[in-house]
């Protein structure tokens, strides 16, 4: 039999998360990585509860301190003078940086931050370092990531008083499946079994299904659906979600995502306050890195301060005599965030769009994550949606790691006598997947927002006559060309029997579990031969490492379109 | 290049409609059921058969064919609790693949009636509301008015879908204009596009009307006898068929309608619970082995068995 080949099959690096089906024996638990602060949740068998730290902190802030011969992240560190975190000895945003190259523009974005962040825009992951004693310390956003999760789960273990194996995280929507792997990485890293990757606003929904099971006691088959938006929006990305709730179960119907938050308003208003911030930024010199802190914690006060108050005064001493005196009002503070309200607006248009749902039939409009704070953001979403009240009964900033945490119980196998766990969630894919044809176009074959668990096949020919190879190369995203999306791995087909082109089909299947691996199948025939020309090759994807702009770039360098695939048969 | 390659696979198609038969399982709904559909152009009859021996998208879900959206959906999820991987494990996997299926299929309109077409499932939604078995959706809130294309009249000359292209769409396969959104524009767009009508087919009627005359006005098989008949056809009259069935309709509200002879029944009957409890132990055997699974997806077996 060929199968124990096929269960071996898969590749070391995604490994780590040996996902079993059956009998889980632990209830795993609920982490909220933020790119600014961090939660854990757990289901204690009856309701959810968030663990505090030390300083009685449900909300941690997520860095890592690199002042001492042992890094320190902000679970269980004492200091909370928010000058320390920014002289540059300390790594944050990690979420921000990981699984990015150097040529995406969040990590140029990053190059602002009081820590090191260098880039040789080729495509490679780029230098992170943090100041330890006037050295630049070069680490990872991996390593970072995995020193805060061993402390959160040291923290974890220590209250709950058993061993912290399975965790279910939250990430952002516009994560790419390469992002995910690293996600893992640090988890394995930590010593943690991720069980699910979860979209922060379907963790959200899965809150939302328990409160309106709970409510209602409305149970499966009297159940009317509730349509509910999501929006959620926290330090680093912003997130929609469409769901379909009744009976407790949360179907996702539509997701979106980017990579804007209250990162880049910050940022802005920093630009706005200090015009020439940008050599500041670029010097990194100890006392520029200290100036910036200041200027960066002054600017995060007046954006608080700016949701309650409609104009504020910003009068602040950088030091080297240089003085920041200004009164911002909101109608400045939003022209000088036109840009990211624009991008927000765009992606609930999207999700409801993609939803196929009318702002009318909207039951709840919910708003979750820091950003939901500012009155802008509120307008512009309850406008979209013609509403005039955010649904009550979420906790802004602690929605998503309680989802998550009913989550870690129901895909635990933990069943509660009061029903208070009989919840689902049906996922959707949120970007579509598909593979390179004809040169550099991108054909998808699972779209986006498929529901999950999803299989789909299309069938591609060759493109010259007695082509015997063809190179698969899997990509994701939205873009109708490949470079505008994400590789995620290649593999060759080889043996196609000599024929002209056009004649051999190669079908290409693409099946998502529901804990979201993904395997892509090729297969060889000849028009009216009985059997396959070839075996069947099953690959479980992203394969790629790293350095994706090399890869591709390789790829095309040494083949051109020799291996080329043309769609043969457009299955809508 | 591309155009010369697209002319190579329009030719290719209707070669290898065979071969793919064999190469694609047939057990996979989503590609037997499509490349059926493929077949079902040429030579409806016989494509109709073969998928009647095979469980359907209705059964796997346990519900009527006649069944309301809100049923299906209903349904749905009462087996997704029970069947996903969440909740089953890995082994729910290929079930709920299935369930997913099918689900997207019976929630959009216009793939059921494909699917409804392709299996002969006929549909009894009559009995209950006129209003859900046409072929329309509604922009805004409904009003008592909607707009109704007479097929039969319609010479497909594109005035009334190129002054409001939101509302209305070319059927490229019946070369006639149908409604697709009732009030996809404003309401003065849409008056140009009844007056534009070179043949005046575009109509205004009474909503409670429209669902029957877009039922009717899409060609039904017809009942072939040896080599005579057979075929799809529309009543000549829309209108008189509609006001006729309406009247059936009305005075025999619980007995079959002229459309539904062979049509599933509202009740399940023993023979038909045993048949949806085998259709799912069926497939429960099926995905016994996920890797026996993928490679027929391939049509290996045949191949590994020597």
């Amino acid at each position: 039999m060929a199968e124990p080949a096929y269960t071996v099959a898969s590749d070391g690096e995604n490994t780590g998360e040996e996902k079993t089906s059956s009998a889980f024996p632990e209830i795993a638990i609920g982490i909220d990585i933020g790119t600014s602060q961090c939660s854990v949740a757990f289901w204690d068998g009856s309701q959810v509860e968030l663990l505090k730290n030390t300083r009685n902190q449900k909300l941690m802030r997520s860095y890592v301190m690199f002042k001492d011969e042992i890094p320190s992240g902000g679970v269980s560190s004492q200091l909370s003078h928010e000058h320390e975190i920014l002289s540059g000895a300390a790594i944050f945003n990690m979420k921000r940086l990981i699984g990015r190259v150097d040529t995406d523009p969040v990590v140029h974005a990053s190059k602002s931050l009081p820590f090191l962040v260098q880039t040789l825009d080729i495509g490679v992951r780029p230098f992170i370092a943090a100041l330890v004693n006037n050295v630049w310390r070069s680490t990872t956003p991996e390593e970072v990531l995995a020193i805060f999760l061993v402390e959160l789960r040291a923290m974890a273990e220590l209250q709950l008083k058993r061993p912290i194996r399975n965790v279910v995280l939250t990430i952002p929507v516009s994560f790419s499946r390469f992002q995910l792997t690293r996600i893992e990485r640090a988890c394995a890293m930590a010593g943690l079994h991720v069980l699910r990757l979860m979209p922060e606003p379907t963790a959200v929904a899965l809150l939302y299904a328990q409160q309106q099971q709970q409510t209602l006691q409305d149970n499966m088959g009297s159940g009317s659906e509730k349509l509910a938006l999501i929006f959620n929006m926290g330090a680093g990305y912003c997130d929609v979600a469409v769901t379909a709730t009744a009976g407790g179960v949360s179907h996702i119907k539509a997701l979106a995502g980017s990579s804007i938050g209250g990162e880049d308003i910050l940022q802005n208003m920093m630009r706005h306050l200090l015009p020439n911030a940008e050599n500041l930024f670029s010097s990194h010199s100890v006392s520029d890195i200290k100036s910036m802190g200041i200027l960066r914690i002054a600017t995060q006060d007046a954006i608080h301060r700016l949701s309650s108050q409609t104009s504020v005064q910003i009068n602040v001493d950088l030091g080297n005599g240089v003085n920041v005196c200004k009164v911002v009002d909101r109608a400045e503070f939003e022209e000088v965030n036109r840009k990211v309200f624009e991008k927000c607006e765009s992606l609930v248009k999207q999700c409801l769009h993609d939803a196929k749902v009318e702002v009318e039939d909207l039951a709840d409009v919910i708003l979750v994550g820091g950003c939901s704070y500012i009155p802008k953001i509120q307008n512009l979403v309850m406008g979209i949606c013609r509403k005039d009240e955010i649904y009550k009964g979420m906790n802004l900033l602690e929605a998503a790691v309680v989802g998550a945490a009913l989550e870690g119980a129901v895909a635990s196998g933990i069943s509660d006598p009061f029903g208070s766990l009989d919840l689902l969630t049906i996922q959707a894919t949120p970007l579509g997947i598909g593979i390179q044809v004809e040169g550099d176009h991108f054909i998808p074959i699972i779209p986006r927002n498929t529901t999950m668990p999803a299989r789909k096949e299309l069938v591609f020919t060759t493109v010259h006559d007695n082509q015997t190879e063809a190179l698969i190369v899997v990509y994701e995203g939205e873009g109708q060309k490949v470079e505008e999306n994400h590789l995620l791995g290649y593999f060759k087909v080889v043996g196609i029997p000599p024929a002209p082109k056009g004649v051999p089909e190669i079908n290409v299947c693409m099946d998502i579990d529901a804990s979201n691996v993904l395997r892509v199948l090729a297969g060889v025939a000849l028009p009216g031969a009985q059997h396959p020309a070839v075996s069947v090759m099953e690959v479980r994807m992203p394969t790629v490492d790293d350095g994706h702009g090399w890869c591709a770039e390789a790829l095309n360098r040494t083949y051109g379109s020799t291996l080329d695939l043309v769609t043969l048969q457009k299955k809508i | 290049m591309s155009a010369s390659l697209g002319l190579a696979h329009q030719s290719l198609v209707p070669k290898h409609s065979d071969f793919r038969r064999v190469y694609l399982n047939t057990r996979k709904p989503v590609s037997s059921c499509r490349q059926r559909y493929g077949v079902v152009t040429c030579c409806g009859g016989r494509a109709k058969r073969s998928f009647r021996s095979e469980k359907n998208y209705y059964e796997l879900l346990g519900v009527s064919a006649d069944s309301s959206s809100r049923e299906i959906r209903e349904a749905y999820r009462k087996l997704q609790k029970k069947h996903h991987p969440d909740v089953a494990g890995q082994k729910g996997h290929e079930y709920t693949l299935l369930l997913n299926e099918a689900y997207a299929v019976l929630m959009r309109d216009n793939l059921r009636r494909d699917y409804d077409a392709i299996t002969g499932q006929a549909r009894t939604r009559f009995r209950g509301d006129c209003s859900n078995i046409g072929y329309s959706s509604w922009k805004g809130p409904l009003r008592s008015q909607a707009l109704f294309v007479d097929a039969n009249a319609c010479i497909g000359c594109r005035e009334c879908v190129h002054h409001s292209s939101n509302t209305f769409v070319m059927d490229e396969e019946l070369g006639c204009a149908k409604v697709r959104v009732q009030y996809g524009d404003d309401e003065q767009k849409l008056q140009v596009s009844v007056e534009s009508c070179p043949v005046n087919c575009i109509y205004w009627v009474e909503r409670e009307e429209l669902g029957l005359l877009e039922f009717l006005t899409q060609p039904q098989p017809k009942d072939g006898y040896g080599v005579f008949g057979g075929g799809w056809e529309r009543p000549s009259n829309v209108f008189m068929a509609a006001k006729t069935l309406s009247k059936q309709l009305k005075e025999q509200p619980a007995t079959a309608t002229p459309f539904t002879a062979s049509a599933a029944t509202e009740e399940e009957t023993p023979a038909q619970a045993k048949a949806r409890a085998d259709a799912s132990m069926k497939i429960k055997m099926e995905k016994f082995s996920r890797f026996w699974k993928l490679i027929e997806l391939f049509g290996l077996n045949t191949w590994n068995k020597k």
